[in-house]
Order: structure tokens, then sequence, then C-alpha cells
């Protein structure tokens, strides 16, 4: 939501005509209320990146996770199933995309401690703020030496 | 979903003991899920390289059954922790209840499914 001053701002600046035209006032409106959602949306500054991380990485993990679990499953069926869909895992592609799924569990795992301590202790909400660049340092410094160990051999080949 | 800073004002926000639960739950099994994924990853994807992945490799390694309860351990509170978390979105993102029935109950039969896929995989070996 707006603030009231912001919102006669919004409409002072906007010198209209006395007899606006429906179509366009409504477009107008419109507008101002899509502004409306992205200021609300900044509102929470760190602590509203942090949300939003927190929720798409979730999203992203649980979906690979569902996937890893059908594809580890296919040994079931035996080592022509399990290598012919393994084999593709190889691939650079693929194996970027693994330092990408740590990137999002590293956030995860340290942004939920953060939670953790928020929950349960007083102080953890008066330094919520430091601990989140704390996690995004963390999540920075893992996924730089993920990248040291992985990239080396996908570029070997091996 | 809780929007809380507080155990205190979790058992306030909460509308039933199922929903509190639940907030605790995922608590508890974030807490373990840090040092048992990160252990997994660390072992299956930063020490040795993906091309080690063999079938071999992986039907050697599930033959010791701490190995077999340690992916079970994450098989079952990623599954559980994933799945509320997934809910909590679809409850703050599909508005209309008649979609949300839908979308939850397609969503919990899939997760389910592959849930036993997995389950069965580990200890059919």
């Amino acid at each position: 939501m707006l603030e009231p001053s912001v919102k006669g701002r919004d409409f002072a600046s906007t010198r209209q005509p006395a007899a606006l035209h429906t179509q366009e006032h409504n477009k107008r409106r419109r507008k101002s209320k899509r502004q409306e959602e992205e200021e609300g949306m900044y509102r929470g500054r760190e602590g509203q990146w942090a949300f939003l991380l927190h929720r798409l990485s979730g999203l992203a993990i649980l979906a690979y996770l569902l996937l890893h679990v059908i594809s580890i499953s296919l040994f079931m069926f035996g080592e022509r199933a399990y290598m012919a869909v393994h084999r593709t895992y190889d691939l650079a592609v693929f194996r970027i995309g693994l330092i990408l799924i740590v990137a999002g569990v590293v956030y995860h795992a340290f942004n939920g401690l953060r939670i953790i301590v928020m929950d349960f202790t007083g102080r953890g909400v008066a330094y919520q703020r430091q601990m989140w660049y704390a996690v995004l340092a963390i999540t920075v410094v893992s996924v730089l030496y993920t990248a040291s160990m992985v990239v080396p051999r996908i570029l070997g080949g091996y | 979903m809780i929007r809380a800073r507080t155990l205190t004002d979790a058992r306030q926000q909460s509308h039933s003991n199922a929903e509190l639960n639940w907030w605790i739950f995922m608590r508890i099994s974030g807490l373990i899920l840090v040092f048992l994924i990160l252990g997994h990853i660390y072992m299956t994807f930063i020490q040795v390289s993906e091309s080690d992945a063999t079938f071999d490799a992986v039907v050697a390694k599930l033959q010791n059954p701490a190995w077999k309860f340690y992916d079970w351990l994450i098989l079952l509170l990623a599954m559980l922790h994933g799945v509320n978390g997934a809910r909590y979105s679809i409850e703050d993102y599909v508005r209309s209840r008649p979609n949300r029935a839908w979308v939850k109950g397609i969503f919990y039969t899939v997760c389910a499914v592959i849930f036993l896929l997995g389950t069965v995989g580990l200890f059919s070996i």
C-alpha cells in the first residue's frame, strides 16, 4: 500500500484535464496499482530479499530432489537404464547446473539457520540484516570452492 | 502459513496444533538436513567427479546399510520439508479454493509416488 502522501503526489503531478477519458483514467489507475505492488515488494529491504531467495531456492531444490530421486531410482531397472540417463549428467551443462544447485542449497541451509536464530533468540532479529550478508558471503565462498573443484574436471574431461 | 518471529508468536498465530507442529518440524528437520545434505553434496559431488557416479559405484555404496539409512533419512526429511514448504507457497499464490485443492492433490500424489519409488529403490538392492 502506498503512503497517503505518495498517493497525493502521484495525482497532483499528473495535471489531468477535468474530463479525463474513462479508458485513460482506468489505465492510469492500473498503472498506479502496479507501482503500488512494486513499491510494496521492496519495502522489506534485505528481509524481503532473504525471504524471496529462500522461497525460490527451496522450490528449486525440491524440483531437483524429485528429478534426482527419479533418475537414481533407475538403477532398479539395471545398468543400461541407469547409464542411459546418467551419461548425459557428465555433460558440462549438467555439472554447471549442479554448481547452481550447490549455491541454492548452501543459501537455503544457512538462511534457514538464520531463521532459526531469529525465531528462538531475541538478538537474532536485531542482527538479521548482518546475518543475511554473512549468509550471502558463505554462499559465494562455497560456490567458488565448488567451482574450483568441478571446473577443472569439466575442462579436463574426467 | 505462520508469519512469526518467535515461538510464542507462532503459537498464538497457528490456527491448529497441526500448523504449529509443522512450523516446529520445519526448524528441526532443517537443522538436521543442513548436516545431512551438505555432507551428501561434499561426498558425492565435490570430493569425487560426477563421472565416478557409475552404476557399480552406486550399488557398491548402497550395500552398506549405514549409507542406505543416511540416504533414506535425507529422502524422508527432505520430502516432508520440501512438500510442506511448497504447500506454504501454494497457499500463498493459488487463491481460489477449488484450484488450490486440485493443485495440492496432484502435487501431493506426485511427491508420494516419487517418495515410494525412492524408498523401494533404496531397499531393493
